[in-house]
C-alpha cells in the first residue's frame, strides 16, 4: 500500500518537471535566507553569515540530483530524456530516418500481415464451441484420397457410433436462385442436417435455428441465413423471423441469422436436409459431407478405429456398392489448415527474412552514423556517462526508430488485411476473420522491440567502445576511419543482404516459372474468346423432361440467334473443375488398376467440342436424333429404377452412347479403335462412337485423366436439372452478357445468372494458390534485392567517402582512373562474388523445402538459378554505379586538401 | 562532512516525523534546526539529505506540505503530520525503543557476566 502510493507519487513526479523544479529553488532558496539571517542574528557580518550558512546547505547541485531522484522514477526519467534526446538526432537526420523507417515499415509491414494471415488461419482455435472435439468425416475408395458420404452409408455410421457424441451431415454447397420480390439472384445453399449448428455449437444472433422435424416434407420450408445475406435480402431488419424468401421458386420461411463471423463451407442460406431414404439416395453415390463431435473421452484416432470396423461391415454387407469403401477421421482444425500449413509458414519464413534483410540494412545505416557520431559519443564519456549509458541511449534510439517503423508498418499491414477481407475468393480457408487483433498487435510491438535491438546493439556496442583520448584528439579524418572491425562487420552485413536476397530470389524465381509453366500447360480447349455462366432450373417449375429441354433449347437457340455469337453449347461439368466420376468396367479387362481408375463424366450438346476446340480424333459427334433418343432412354431407366430401387442391369435396347477422351482410349483400349467397343457402368451399357482430345480436368497441375461424354439430355432427367453454359463471340466476350440475361428473364424471371466468367477466368481461378503464393514472395524477393541493393550502394559509397584521401593521393602519383575504378569494383565484386556464393549454397541445400510447389521444372532448376545469379549481379553493377563514379571523378588536389 | 555525524534515512525519518508532533506544522530550516539541536549539535543535515527525505514521507502520505509565511514574513513550505503519519509514528517509535533495549542489553557488562 505504502509503495504504491509512493509509486503513484513518484509517477506523477516524472511531469510537471519545470514547475517542481521552480518549487524546489524556492524553498532551497527560504532555507538559506533564514540561515543567514539566524547566522546574522548570532552576530556574524552579512558576508560571513551566508558563506557559512552555504557551507552548512553542502553541495547545492548534488542536492539538486538527489531530490529530483527521490521525486520522480530514474528509470523513466531517464527513458523519457532518451527518447526525447534520440526523437531529436533523428529529426535531425531527415534523410537517415526517413530510409531507416521506410526500410523498417516495409520489413515490419510484410510481416505483420502475413502474421495476421497465420494467427487467423492456424493459431486461433476454430470459433466453435469446444472446437477441439470437432472432426470431419470421410469415406475412401480404391483410388487414393478422400471421398464424399454415400447418403446410407452415413445413416449406418450415425447409428453405429458410439465414439461421437453427435454427427451432422450436409451437401457440398451448391447455387440456388433466390429472390424476395425483385429480380431473382445467385446464392450459394446448403442443405444440412438439423443439427448442424448444435454440432457446431453456434447460436443464431437471431431467431432460431433447425427444430429436429423440420426435415419431414411440409416442414422443411424453412430457411437460415448468414449475416450477409440478411443484409443485402433484409436490409438487417430485426423483423426478418418469418418472413419469406423464394429459393428455386419455392417460399421459405427465415427463422434464424447466424452471427457476422460465421463462415461454414461458403455456404450463405441453410436448409433442412430431407434425411429420408429417397433423399440421401442410393449407396455407391457419393454426394454429401459430414462432420461429428467426439464424446469427452475419444480422440481421432479411437474414432478413426471405429467408423473403419464399421465401414468394414458394410463392405461386407453390401459388395456391390461399397467395395473398399473405407473411413477416414480428421480433426476439424486440421481439416480446414491442412493443405495451407506448411505454405504458409514458407511465406512467413520468406517475410522473416526480408525483416532480417530491413534490419541488416538499417544496422548498416546506423553504423555508418555512429562512426560520424564518434565526437560526440566520446565527449559524453568523457563527461562521466558509462558505457552501459550510452549504450542504453543509442539502444533507445534505435528502438524508437523501429517502433516508429512499425507504426508506419502497420498502417501498410492494416490496407493489407482490408484487402484481403475484402477478396471474395481468396484461397485460404477461414473460419476466423483474418484481422489486425491484440494477438497480431502484440506480435508486431515485440517484433519491432527485438528488431530495434537486433540491428541496435551491434552499431551501440562498437560506438561506445572507443578510445576515449584517442577519439578527442583525432582530426576529422581520423574520425572517419573506424576500426577494422566496423569494416569487416559492415561488409559481412552486406554479403549476408545478398546471399538471403539470392535464396528469395531463387524461390520467387522458381514460383514464377511454375507459374508461368501453368499457364501455359496445355489444357486441350481453347476459351479466349469463351464466356461461361450457368443456370439452374428450379425443381418444382421444371419436373420433367420435356419442359427442362424445352426452355435450355430455347435458351441455346436464342443465344445463337444474338450478334457476335459463333456457337454455343452446353454441359454438365467445366474443364479444371469437373466433379463428377465413377468407375467402369470393359468385359474381359482383367487389369486391376482399371478398377480404380476414376472416369470423369460430363454431360454435353453436341456443339461443346466446337465451341472450346476440341479436336475429334476418330468416331464422330453426337447427332440430333442422338439427343432425342437418348433423353427418351434416360427416362424409361429412371423409371425402371423407380419401380425397382435393386434394378441389376439395364435392357440393351436402352444402352447409351458415349464420346472418350484420349486418355480413356489409350487406358482402355490401348493399340485399338475404341470406337464401336463397349463398357459398363452403373447397369449400363455404353457404346463407344468417337474419340476427342483430353481437357484438364481438376487442377492445371494433374495428369488429364480418362473422360466420357455423354448427351446432354441424359443430365435433364433425375433431381437436379442444372447446366453451364458455354459461348464463344467473335468480340469481347463478356460484351454479351446482358443480352444472355435479358433472354435469361425473358424465358423465366424467377432465375439467376450463376457465375459469370471468362474461360480464361476459369483458368486464373483454378490457380488462385499459385497466384496469391507468387505475388507474394515474389514481392518479398522484389523487396530484398532492393534491400540488397541499397545496402551495398551505402558500403561502397562510404569506402569511397573514406579513402577519398587515399584515392587523391594514388591519382597524384600517377594512378589511372581505370586503376582507381578497378579497386572500387573488385570490393563489390568480392562482396557480391561472396554473396552469391552463399547464397547458392542456402538456396540449393533449402530447395526441397518448395520442390511441392514447383510445377514442370526441379526445385534446382539450372536455368532459374543461373537467371537469379545474373540478376543479382546485374543489381549490384547498378549499385556500385553511383559510388564508382564519385570515386574517379576524385580531384587529387581537393582530396588532398581536406586534410 | 567535517567531524560531524551522518544521519542515515531510517533515523532521519523517525527524528523528522517526532519532530513535526511535537513542534507542529513546520518548515524545512525549522526542521533541521531542531534535529541539530537535540542532538547537541552532533548531526548537521544539509539539503541533499534532508529535502528527499522529506519528499520521500510526503510520497509515502506520512506528512504533507503547503506554502505559507514563516514567523519573519518569510515564504516556506511548511511540513504537516498526517493521521498515518502519527500512526507511523508511533509503531516506528516502538520497534527503536525495543531495538535499543535489546541492543542496550546486549552491551551492558551486568548480561555479560
Amino acid at each position: 500500500m505504502k509503495t504504491i502510493r509512493a509509486f503513484m507519487a513518484r509517477f506523477g513526479g516524472l511531469f510537471n518537471g519545470r514547475r517542481r523544479d521552480w518549487e524546489m529553488e524556492q524553498e532551497f532558496a527560504s532555507h538559506l535566507a533564514m540561515q543567514v539571517e539566524d547566522n546574522i542574528r548570532s552576530g556574524m557580518n552579512p558576508e560571513e553569515a551566508r558563506r557559512v550558512a552555504l557551507i552548512k546547505a553542502g553541495g547545492l547541485s548534488s542536492a539538486r540530483e538527489n531530490y529530483r531522484e527521490q521525486r520522480g522514477l530514474p528509470f523513466f526519467e531517464t527513458l523519457l530524456q532518451d527518447l526525447r534526446y534520440g526523437a531529436r538526432n533523428l529529426r535531425k537526420s531527415p534523410g537517415f530516418t526517413a530510409v531507416a523507417v521506410i526500410t523498417l515499415a516495409l520489413g515490419i509491414g510484410a510481416n505483420t500481415a502475413i502474421f495476421s494471415i497465420i494467427n487467423a488461419v492456424l493459431l486461433r482455435p476454430l470459433p466453435y464451441k469446444d472446437q477441439d472435439r470437432l472432426v470431419q468425416l470421410w469415406e475412401t475408395e480404391a483410388a487414393p484420397g478422400t471421398y464424399p458420404f454415400a447418403g446410407p452409408d452415413y445413416l449406418d455410421w450415425e447409428k453405429q457410433t458410439k465414439t461421437l457424441a453427435a454427427t451432422s451431415v450436409y451437401t457440398w454447397p451448391m447455387g440456388v436462385n433466390a429472390s424476395n420480390s425483385g429480380e431473382a439472384q445467385s446464392l450459394v445453399l446448403i442443405q444440412a442436417e438439423t443439427n448442424l449448428f448444435s454440432v457446431l455449437g453456434v447460436d443464431p444472433i437471431v431467431g432460431r435455428t433447425f427444430a429436429p422435424d423440420e426435415s419431414q416434407p411440409g416442414k422443411d420450408h424453412v430457411v437460415v441465413l448468414t449475416y450477409a445475406v440478411w443484409q443485402k435480402f433484409f436490409g438487417g431488419r430485426q423483423d426478418v423471423i418469418g418472413q419469406k424468401l423464394e429459393l428455386d421458386a419455392e417460399p421459405y420461411s427465415v427463422i434464424g441469422i447466424m452471427p457476422r463471423w460465421f463462415k461454414f463451407s461458403r455456404g450463405e442460406v441453410f436448409v433442412p436436409k430431407d434425411m429420408s431414404a429417397k433423399g440421401m439416395h442410393e449407396r455407391g453415390s457419393h454426394w454429401l459431407l459430414a462432420i461429428g463431435r467426439l464424446k469427452p473421452e475419444q480422440t481421432v484416432a479411437s474414432a478413426q478405429a471405429e467408423l473403419s470396423t464399421i465401414a468394414k461391415n458394410l463392405e461386407h454387407q453390401y459388395p456391390d456398392s461399397n467395395d473398399k469403401i473405407g473411413a477416414t477421421v480428421v480433426s476439424l482444425k486440421e481439416q480446414y489448415t491442412g493443405d495451407n500449413r506448411q505454405e504458409l509458414f514458407i511465406l512467413l519464413g520468406a517475410v522473416a527474412l526480408v525483416l532480417l534483410v530491413a534490419c541488416a540494412n538499417v544496422a548498416n545505416l546506423l553504423l555508418a552514423r555512429a562512426t560520424g557520431r564518434l565526437r560526440e559519443i566520446a565527449l559524453r564519456a568523457v563527461l562521466g556517462a558509462s558505457r552501459w549509458r550510452i549504450v542504453r541511449q543509442l539502444l533507445t534510439e534505435s528502438i524508437l526508430l523501429s517502433i516508429t517503423g512499425a507504426v508506419v508498418g502497420l498502417g501498410a499491414a492494416w490496407w493489407f488485411v482490408s484487402l484481403v477481407q475484402n477478396a471474395k475468393t481468396l484461397p485460404i480457408p477461414r473460419a476466423n476473420p483474418i484481422q489486425v487483433d491484440v494477438t497480431v498487435l502484440l506480435f508486431t510491438v515485440l517484433v519491432s522491440v527485438f528488431v530495434g535491438v537486433l540491428f541496435g546493439l551491434a552499431p551501440a556496442l562498437q560506438a561506445s567502445n572507443l578510445d576515449l583520448g584517442e577519439e578527442l584528439k583525432s582530426t576529422a579524418q581520423a574520425v572517419l576511419s573506424p576500426s577494422g572491425w566496423n569494416r569487416w562487420f559492415r561488409d559481412g552485413l552486406v554479403v549476408g543482404e545478398i546471399a538471403v536476397s539470392l535464396t528469395l530470389l531463387a524461390a520467387a524465381g522458381l514460383l514464377l516459372r511454375s507459374f508461368y509453366n501453368l499457364r501455359n500447360a496445355p489444357t486441350g480447349f481453347e476459351g479466349s474468346h469463351v464466356v461461361t455462366f450457368s443456370t439452374l432450373l428450379p425443381q418444382g417449375k421444371y419436373d420433367d423432361l420435356t419442359s427442362r429441354r424445352k426452355f435450355f433449347d430455347r435458351f441455346l437457340e436464342g443465344i445463337h440467334s444474338m450478334p457476335g455469337v459463333d456457337i454455343a453449347a452446353i454441359a454438365s461439368e467445366l474443364p479444371l473443375e469437373g466433379g463428377t466420376n465413377g468407375y467402369i468396367k470393359v468385359d474381359g479387362d482383367t487389369d486391376p488398376a482399371h478398377r480404380q481408375m476414376l472416369v470423369e463424366q460430363n454431360y454435353v450438346t453436341p456443339d461443346y467440342f466446337a465451341t472450346l476446340g476440341i479436336p475429334f480424333f476418330s468416331g464422330s459427334n453426337f447427332s440430333p436424333a442422338d439427343m432425342d433418343r437418348e433423353g427418351a432412354a434416360e427416362q424409361k431407366v429412371e423409371e425402371l429404377y423407380k419401380q425397382n430401387p435393386n434394378l441389376k442391369s439395364v435392357p440393351a435396347e436402352l444402352s447409351s452412347i458415349a464420346i472418350i477422351n484420349r486418355v480413356m482410349a489409350k487406358t482402355f483400349w490401348p493399340n485399338q479403335d475404341p470406337v464401336g467397343k463397349t463398357y459398363r457402368n452403373g447397369g449400363r451399357t455404353f457404346r463407344i462412337i468417337g474419340v476427342v482430345g483430353d481437357v484438364t480436368v481438376g487442377s492445371v497441375r494433374g495428369e488429364p485423366m480418362p473422360e466420357a461424354y455423354y448427351p446432354y439430355t441424359r443430365a435433364l432427367v433425375g433431381p437436379i436439372a442444372f447446366g453451364h453454359l458455354l459461348i464463344k463471340t467473335h468480340n469481347d466476350p463478356t460484351a454479351i452478357l446482358p443480352s444472355a440475361r435479358a433472354q435469361l428473364r425473358t424465358l423465366d424471371s424467377s432465375l439467376a445468372l450463376f457465375n459469370p466468367r471468362t474461360m480464361p477466368e476459369v483458368v486464373a481461378d483454378s490457380m488462385q494458390d499459385e497466384t496469391l503464393q507468387t505475388w507474394l514472395l515474389g514481392s518479398f524477393a522484389g523487396l530484398t534485392l532492393l534491400l540488397a541493393a541499397v545496402g551495398l550502394y551505402s558500403v561502397l559509397s562510404y569506402l569511397v567517402l573514406q579513402r577519398s584521401r587515399e584515392i587523391g593521393i594514388r591519382m597524384a602519383l600517377g594512378a589511372q582512373r581505370t586503376d582507381v575504378l578497378r579497386m572500387v569494383m573488385r570490393q563489390a565484386g568480392t562482396l557480391t562474388a561472396l554473396g552469391i556464393g552463399l547464397g547458392l549454397f542456402g538456396a540449393l541445400s533449402g530447395a526441397r523445402v518448395i520442390q511441392s510447389m514447383c510445377f514442370g521444372l526441379t526445385a534446382r532448376d539450372p536455368l532459374t538459378f543461373a537467371g537469379v545469379v545474373v540478376l543479382l549481379a546485374g543489381v549490384s553493377l547498378l549499385a556500385s554505379y553511383v559510388p564508382v563514379r564519385r570515386a574517379m571523378r576524385v580531384d587529387p588536389m581537393v582530396a588532398l586538401r581536406y586534410e | 562532512m567535517g567531524d560531524k555525524s551522518e544521519v542515515w534515512q531510517g533515523t532521519l525519518a523517525l527524528m523528522v516525523l517526532k519532530t513535526l508532533e511535537s513542534m507542529g506544522p513546520q518548515h524545512g530550516y525549522g526542521i533541521a534546526r531542531r534535529i541539530e539541536q537535540i542532538s547537541g549539535d552532533q548531526l548537521s543535515l544539509n539539503y541533499g539529505t534532508l529535502y528527499p527525505a522529506l519528499l520521500k514521507l510526503e510520497q509515502e502520505g506520512f506528512i504533507t506540505s503547503e506554502w505559507g509565511l514563516s514567523e519573519n514574513n518569510r515564504r516556506a513550505r511548511f511540513y504537516r503530520l498526517t493521521r498515518t503519519g502519527r500512526a507511523q509514528l508511533k509503531k516506528e517509535a516502538r520497534e527503536w525503543e525495543q531495538a535499543t533495549n535489546i541492543l542496550a542489553r546486549f552491551l551492558s557488562p551486568e548480561e555479560q557476566g
